[in-house]
C-alpha cells in the first residue's frame, strides 16, 4: 500500500481517492460471507421464535348436548322469525350458550354477492342468532369467514357485517398468522392443517351454512361450510373432499347447525350471480347432528343423501346418522 | 416575519400529509393530479394554480409540492451552492413537449407529483403497514395479549392497515429512483427543483411575469440571503431571478436589518429574458430533438404481451396515456395490479399489469379506472366492467390435477365469477369414480384470473390467463 501511494502521490487527487481504499483479502471475504450467513440464520431463528410458534390441537371437546328434537324444520316468510322458532324448537339457545361464554357464528360469506343472489347466508338468519346468543348471556359473539373474493366487498355486499355489527357481534377477518395446527388420533389427510384459533377457542360453535349447488361437492352444506375456518392452500382440500370434510367436522364438532334454505341457488353454484337460478324454498333447518342436517337438506334438493361424498364419509366416521326416516323431526309452519 | 416562514413550513407539511392521506385512505386518488398542469393542462384546478402563479410566483414549489417538501427535509443539513444550470429544466420540459408531439409520453419519468405518488403507493405505504402489522403480531404473540390488544389490532386492520398488506415485488426500482431524486440534495439544496423538474419549469416560465416581487430596502451586504437561498435565485447585486424564486421567504427571515420584503410592485419592472431559455437555445433544442425521431420507427407497434387493467384497448395508446403514478396499483383490492419492469419493453416500464398469482381482477370492482388521473384506464361502470375481456384462461393439462392425476379438484370452476361459468366441466369415469375435468369456454371467459389465483397446484398453476 505504502509504495503505491508514493508512486501516485504526484497525481492530482480525484473525488474517488477521497474514499478510503479497502483491500478485500481472501480471508476477509470468507469472514464477511460467514458473518452474512450467520446473521441470516440468527435472524431467521429470531423470526421463527417471534412469529412461527406451532401450536397443535386435537380439536374441540364435544359437549353431548341433547336437543328436544333431532331436527327442527321451519317454513315461513320471515327468516328472522323462522330462525328464532327453529332454535326454540330445538330447546332454546340457553342449551348451547353458557353465561359469559364466547360464541362463534360461522356463516357463509364467501362471495361478493347480494343476499338475493343466495351465494351467502341470509343476513337475517345471522342477525337472529346473534340476538339470541346475547339474550342467552353470551359475553362475546364472533362472526367471521375466510372469503374467496375480496374481504371487504364480501362482508359489505352480503349484508352480514352490517346486521351483525348492529346487534353487537364482532365481525372481523381471520388472520393467517393466528392459527393452530390440526392433530388427529388417526391417520388423516388433514393432519397439520392450519385452523384459525378463534374457531377452536370458543365455547359454542354455531355453523350457519347456506344451502346451494356446488360443482364438486354436489351441495354446499354444514360440513362444507367448515372449510371457512381453514387457513392455508384450501384448494387442496378439494381432492378427496368427502374424507377431508368428515375429518374436519370431527375436529371442530360444531355444537349447532342452522342451514339457511330460505333462498336456494340451484345451478351454477357456489358463486351463482344469476337470479334465475335462485329458488325460494323458505325453509330453515336446525339440528345438532351435522350429518343429519345435511342429509335432510340434500333430500330437500331431491338428491340422494349418500350420493354426496361428505355425508357418505360422515356416516362412515360415525359423525351422525343420515337416516331421515328414523329421526325425530319437528316441523313448524309459520 | 418568522411567522410567515413557520406558516410556509406548516403548509408544506400539511400538503404532504394531505397527499399521503388521499393516497392511503381514499380511492379518489386522482384528486391531486388535477392540479398538475403536466398531467391535465386544461383542468380547472391546474388553470387556477397557473393563474395564482402569475400573481404570486412559484408558490406551488415552495408551499405545496410534496416532493419539494421531502427534498427540503432531506436537504435540511446539506450545503448550498451557487448553481447556474437552471436552463436544463427547460430542456427537459421542451423534450417532454416534443416527445408528446411525436406520440411518446415521457413525463412519467420527470413529473414530481407522479414520482412522489409512486413512491408513497408502492414503497412507503406497504412498508409502513408491514412494519406496523408485524409489530402488532409480535406483541400479541409474544406477550399473549389476545384480548384487548387484539381487538385494537383488528380495528386498525379495517381502518388504517387494510385487511391485505400490499406487496410489490419490483418496487425496489421505484424506491431507488426516488432515493436518487432525493439524494441529489447532496450536491446542493433543491437540486431537482432547480435543475431538472419540468413542472417547476412550467411554473417558472409563468412566474417570470408574476406580480408579487421581492424588494430590498436596506442592505448591509452580509450576503446571508444569497448564501442561504435554496434556489440560488438571488444575484450578487441583491436583485433576483423571479423565475427561480419559490417564495419560501427565507431571505425575509434571514435579513439582519429587516430590509427584505415581498410586496406588490410600485411600478412594473420589465422582466429580463436572459435568465431562461434563449431563442437560439430553443431552436437548438428543437433541432436536437428531431434526432430522436428514429426512436419511434425502431420501437414499432408494441405487442400486447401483458394483461392490462380492464377497459384498456390499445397497448400503444395506453402506454402513452399512462403516467405510472401507481394509483391503480394502490387501489386494486387484491394487489394484483403490479408495475411491469421490462416485460413489455422499455416503453412499458412501471405501467400496471395484472399478475394473477398475486391477485386477480375482482369481478365487481372498477376502482382502477376511477382512480386513473389521465384516463389511460377508462372509467367504466360496474356493468360495463363485468363485460371487459382482459385475457383468456388456458388449462395446462400436464399439471391440472383432474387431467393429469384423475383427482377431484375444479377449484377454478368453483371460483369463476361468471354466472353461467366460463370454466365448464365434463364427467369422465375413472376407477369407478366420476371425475370432473375442467375446460374453458372462450366465449364467456373475461380473463379475470381468479382461477389462476386460486389454483392449488404449486409451484406452477395449472390454469393460466394469457393476454
Amino acid at each position: 500500500m505504502g509504495n503505491r501511494k508514493k508512486e501516485e502521490g504526484v497525481k492530482k487527487e480525484s473525488i474517488f481517492e477521497r474514499v478510503p481504499k479497502r483491500k478485500i483479502t481472501r480471508k476477509g471475504f470468507v469472514k464477511l460471507c460467514g458473518i452474512g450467513v450467520g446473521s441470516l440464520i440468527l435472524n431467521n431463528s429470531l423470526f421463527k421464535f417471534a412469529f412461527g410458534q406451532d401450536e397443535a390441537s386435537t380439536g374441540r371437546i364435544v359437549k353431548k348436548i341433547k336437543g328436544l328434537h333431532d331436527l327442527v324444520v321451519v317454513r315461513g316468510a320471515d327468516p328472522y322469525l323462522m330462525t328464532v322458532k327453529a332454535i326454540e324448537g330445538i330447546g332454546g339457545m340457553e342449551k348451547f350458550v353458557k353465561k359469559n361464554g364466547i360464541v362463534l357464528i360461522k356463516p357463509n360469506i364467501g362471495w361478493d354477492r347480494s343476499p338475493e343472489q343466495a351465494a351467502n347466508t341470509n343476513p337475517q338468519v345471522v342477525g337472529a342468532l346473534v340476538d339470541m346468543c346475547f339474550k342467552a348471556g353470551a359475553k362475546r359473539v364472533n362472526v367471521f369467514d375466510r372469503t374467496c373474493n375480496d374481504q371487504k366487498l364480501c362482508y359489505e355486499n352480503s349484508g352480514i357485517e352490517k346486521i351483525a355489527k348492529e346487534k353487537g357481534a364482532n365481525v372481523y377477518s381471520p388472520d393467517d398468522w393466528n392459527v393452530i395446527k390440526a392433530k388427529f388420533n388417526y391417520k388423516s389427510p388433514m393432519e397439520g392443517w392450519p385452523i384459525y384459533r378463534d374457531a377452536l377457542e370458543c365455547d359454542t360453535f354455531i355453523n350457519v351454512p347456506v344451502l346451494k349447488h356446488h360443482g364438486l361437492a354436489g351441495l354446499t352444506l354444514a360440513m362444507k361450510n367448515l372449510m371457512g375456518i381453514c387457513s392455508g392452500n384450501r384448494g387442496l382440500i378439494h381432492s378427496d373432499i368427502g374424507i377431508k370434510l368428515a375429518h374436519l367436522t370431527d375436529f371442530i364438532k360444531p355444537d349447532l347447525n342452522v342451514i339457511d334454505a330460505y333462498r336456494v341457488l340451484t345451478r351454477n353454484g357456489p358463486t351463482g350471480g344469476n337470479l334465475a337460478d335462485v329458488v325460494d324454498m323458505k325453509t330453515i333447518i336446525a339440528g345438532i347432528d351435522p350429518v343429519l342436517c345435511d342429509a335432510y337438506a340434500a333430500k330437500l334438493m331431491n338428491r340422494e343423501p349418500l350420493s354426496i361424498s361428505s355425508i357418505d364419509q360422515g356416516l362412515k366416521h360415525n359423525l351422525g346418522s343420515a337416516d331421515i326416516t328414523k329421526a325425530d323431526i319437528l316441523t313448524i309452519t309459520i | 416575519m418568522k411567522k410567515l416562514v413557520v406558516l410556509r413550513k406548516f403548509s408544506q407539511i400539511f400538503f404532504l400529509l394531505l397527499f399521503i392521506y388521499i393516497l392511503w385512505f381514499t380511492t379518489n386518488t386522482a384528486a391531486f393530479f388535477k392540479t398538475d398542469p403536466l398531467v391535465s393542462i386544461f383542468g380547472i384546478f391546474s388553470i387556477i394554480i397557473l393563474i395564482s402563479t402569475l400573481i404570486i410566483g412559484r408558490f406551488f414549489c415552495g408551499w405545496v409540492c410534496p416532493l419539494g417538501t421531502i427534498i427540503d427535509i432531506c436537504g435540511a443539513r446539506t450545503k448550498n451552492m451557487d448553481f447556474n444550470f437552471v436552463q436544463i429544466k427547460y430542456y427537459v420540459l421542451g423534450a417532454i413537449v416534443v416527445f408528446a408531439f411525436l406520440g411518446i409520453q415521457i413525463k412519467w419519468i420527470f413529473d414530481p407529483l407522479v414520482i412522489t405518488a409512486r413512491f408513497i403507493s408502492l414503497n412507503f405505504i406497504p412498508f409502513l403497514t408491514l412494519i406496523l402489522d408485524k409489530l402488532f403480531i409480535f406483541l400479541i404473540k409474544s406477550l399473549n395479549f389476545y384480548a384487548p390488544l387484539y381487538d385494537f389490532y383488528r380495528l386498525l386492520k379495517i381502518s388504517i392497515l387494510g385487511v391485505k398488506i400490499y406487496y410489490f415485488p419490483h418496487s425496489l426500482i421505484t424506491l431507488s429512483f426516488f432515493v436518487i431524486v432525493c439524494s441529489l440534495v447532496i450536491i446542493t439544496k433543491r437540486f431537482w427543483c432547480r435543475i431538472i423538474c419540468p413542472l417547476g419549469a412550467i411554473y417558472s416560465v409563468i412566474a417570470k411575469f408574476s406580480i408579487l416581487e421581492r424588494r430590498v430596502d436596506k442592505c448591509v451586504n452580509c450576503m446571508k440571503c444569497k448564501i442561504n437561498c435554496r434556489m440560488s435565485a438571488i444575484k450578487e447585486d441583491m436583485s433576483y431571478r423571479k423565475s427561480e424564486c419559490i417564495v419560501c421567504l427565507d431571505c425575509v427571515y434571514d435579513c439582519p436589518v429587516k430590509g427584505t420584503k415581498f410586496t406588490w410592485p410600485v411600478k412594473p419592472i420589465k422582466p429580463k429574458a436572459k435568465d431562461s431559455i434563449s431563442r437560439k437555445d430553443f431552436l437548438f433544442l428543437i433541432a436536437s430533438s428531431f434526432l430522436l425521431f428514429g426512436f419511434k420507427g425502431v420501437e414499432g407497434e408494441a405487442k400486447k404481451k401483458l394483461i392490462r387493467p380492464p377497459g384498456v384497448t390499445g397497448e400503444r395508446e395506453f402506454l402513452n396515456k399512462c403516467i405510472r403514478c401507481g394509483n391503480c396499483m394502490k387501489v386494486c383490492p387484491t394487489n394484483g395490479l403490479q408495475p411491469a419492469i421490462f416485460e413489455s419493453g422499455l416503453a412499458g416500464i412501471w405501467a400496471p399489469h395484472l399478475v394473477p398469482e398475486i391477485g386477480y381482477c375482482e369481478y365487481s370492482c372498477n376502482l382502477c379506472g376511477n382512480s386513473c388521473p389521465t384516463g389511460a384506464i377508462p372509467k367504466l361502470n360496474l356493468a360495463q366492467k363485468k363485460e371487459q375481456k382482459i385475457g383468456l384462461a388456458d388449462i395446462n393439462k400436464d399439471i391440472c390435477l383432474p387431467w393429469s392425476q384423475n383427482k377431484e379438484c375444479i377449484v377454478c370452476e368453483e371460483h369463476c365469477p361468471i354466472s353461467t361459468k366460463a370454466v365448464k366441466t365434463y364427467d369422465e369415469i375413472f376407477d369407478g369414480k366420476k371425475i370432473k375435468k375442467p375446460y374453458v369456454d372462450a366465449s364467456l371467459c373475461i380473463g379475470c384470473g381468479i382461477c389462476q389465483n386460486k389454483c392449488p397446484t404449486r409451484p406452477f398453476r395449472a390454469i393460466k390467463v394469457l393476454p
